[in-house]
């Protein structure tokens, strides 16, 4: 099919984002071409200002429109209690699961030497540093149990061993709604060697 | 369509698409093969827990056509080698090893090869995951998975004339050390030696404690005697001659040295 340029265009634009092909860049094309004036500017405005305003925070390096973040600015949050993850997704999922009040650090990452990504890729000398200023207990390391994620939390366990907070991993195991016959050996075996007595 | 049954470690896991993994497997029966596996992403339950790094696994591959990039059905999981990943210089020393074979092993290389390949793999990662890594053990582990791969440096023949290096040394009356010439891969007896030859100079009892590790099995291979010198030798002698052959640095190189370097990453559990 002729299409003109700005379509091609858009459509070229929008097959970069994830999960989107030629056939939804296409639809979602000719779906703003026929949207009012107002929504189609509105949703470019978003876009525009979504790279102008978010920054990182500069405490836990979660993305945010201020720096510092809102959990950072919370004095009701537990300031010292910081839980480490991998990425902001994580934090934004353990805030959505609620139940955790502390602060968060977020590394950008998991150690991969494979992609050569080591200690000076991630935020981790940030992080150290949080922790020596002083007035953290806890440290919960929340990175993903894989295998670079379980690395870089005994990697984290071992550079603040001497830091003075006490270091907790996640728990992993059983998910809720799971099966038995379906989990691998080692989520088994996790779960019954982290097994807990009932309240 | 060819259908494959076989063990397959685990060296490298990609995100592909939305939904989708491709992972790079050595098997005994392929060598390395690089494999898509659809679904991987979203499903929990089509391949539970099983594509992750250094992850043995009982896989089922299928090809649908000969130039068709390889499908994952079915996949599980025998070891994840968890002192791997609680024991960050294991971690790193393994991190080494896949990326030299991933990197440097030909895909789809079957027969007598692929099954010593996978052999010397798996060997190699037991030991790494089952003692403090060391710079020796490093050489050591590393020199046996080049030998495996095929890119073994001759370690006792001088590589012009074909005689022992270390008789015709001795004949000569030279001294303990012995030149090595990088991109030879070998040895130089005094004879063959010209001026200007660009050669490195290495004790000879590096290279027969070398050789002597390329003989150990993997369970024992910490028992070999080499001291921080020759240690220090064998790991320039590497480093040189895979640079040369393989002519690019691995990737997890540099964080594997600091770990070793530093000598203060202790077991955690």
């Amino acid at each position: 099919m002729r299409t003109s340029a700005p379509i091609q265009r858009l459509v070229a634009a929008l097959r970069r984002l994830p999960g989107i092909g030629e056939k939804s860049a296409t639809r979602l094309t000719f779906h703003l071409l026929s949207a009012p004036d107002a929504q189609v500017h509105e949703l470019a405005e978003a876009i525009v200002r979504l790279k102008k305003e978010i920054v990182l925070c500069a405490e836990c390096f979660d993305l945010t429109d201020a720096s510092p973040c809102a959990i950072c600015r919370d004095a009701r949050r537990d300031a010292s209690q910081i839980c480490v993850v991998e990425e902001p997704a994580d934090l934004a999922a353990i805030e959505a699961a609620g139940g955790y009040g502390g602060r968060y650090h977020v590394l950008g990452g998991a150690l991969s030497p494979i992609d050569g990504i080591g200690p000076e890729e991630l935020r981790i000398a940030d992080l150290e540093a949080r922790v020596r200023r002083g007035g953290v207990r806890e440290i919960v390391l929340a990175t993903n149990p894989t295998a670079e994620g379980d690395a870089t939390a005994y990697y984290l366990a071992e550079r603040l061993r001497d830091a003075g907070a006490k270091l907790t991993r996640i728990a992993s195991g059983m998910p809720l709604g799971g099966d038995l016959e379906y989990a691998d050996p080692v989520t088994i075996g996790r779960s019954i060697a982290h097994r807990r007595e009932m309240d | 369509m060819a259908t494959i049954e076989t063990q397959a470690l685990v060296l490298r896991v990609v995100d592909f698409g939305e939904s989708d993994r491709i992972a790079h497997l050595l098997t005994p029966v392929t060598s390395r093969l690089t494999v898509i596996a659809k679904g991987a992403k979203r499903s929990k339950r089509r391949f539970p827990g099983t594509l992750d790094l250094f992850h043995l696994l009982d896989v089922r591959i299928e090809r649908r056509r000969p130039t068709s990039m390889a499908r994952l059905e079915q996949a599980r999981l025998l070891d994840a080698w968890t002192p791997l990943r609680r024991h960050p210089a294991r971690f790193a020393l393994a991190c080494y090893l896949a990326e030299l074979v991933d990197r440097l092993a030909t895909e789809g290389t079957g027969g007598r090869e692929a099954r010593d390949l996978f052999a010397a793999v798996l060997g190699a990662l037991r030991a790494a995951a089952s003692r403090e890594p060391t710079p020796r053990m490093r050489a050591l582990l590393e020199l046996r998975v080049l030998a495996a791969i095929g890119l073994e440096p001759e370690l006792r023949r001088c590589v012009r004339c074909g005689r022992d290096a270390d008789a015709s040394g001795a004949a000569a009356g030279e001294s303990a050390k012995v030149a090595f010439h990088v991109a030879e891969g070998g040895p130089l007896c005094v004879g063959c030696t010209a001026v200007g030859d660009p050669c490195m100079t290495l004790h000879r009892g590096t290279l027969r404690a070398l050789e002597q590790g390329l003989r150990l099995p993997f369970d024992r291979i910490d028992r070999l005697a080499l001291g921080a010198e020759p240690t220090a030798e064998a790991r320039a002698l590497l480093a040189r001659f895979l640079r040369f052959h393989v002519g690019f640095e691995l990737r997890s190189e540099r964080f594997l040295d600091s770990l070793l370097a530093s000598g203060t990453v202790r077991a955690l559990a």
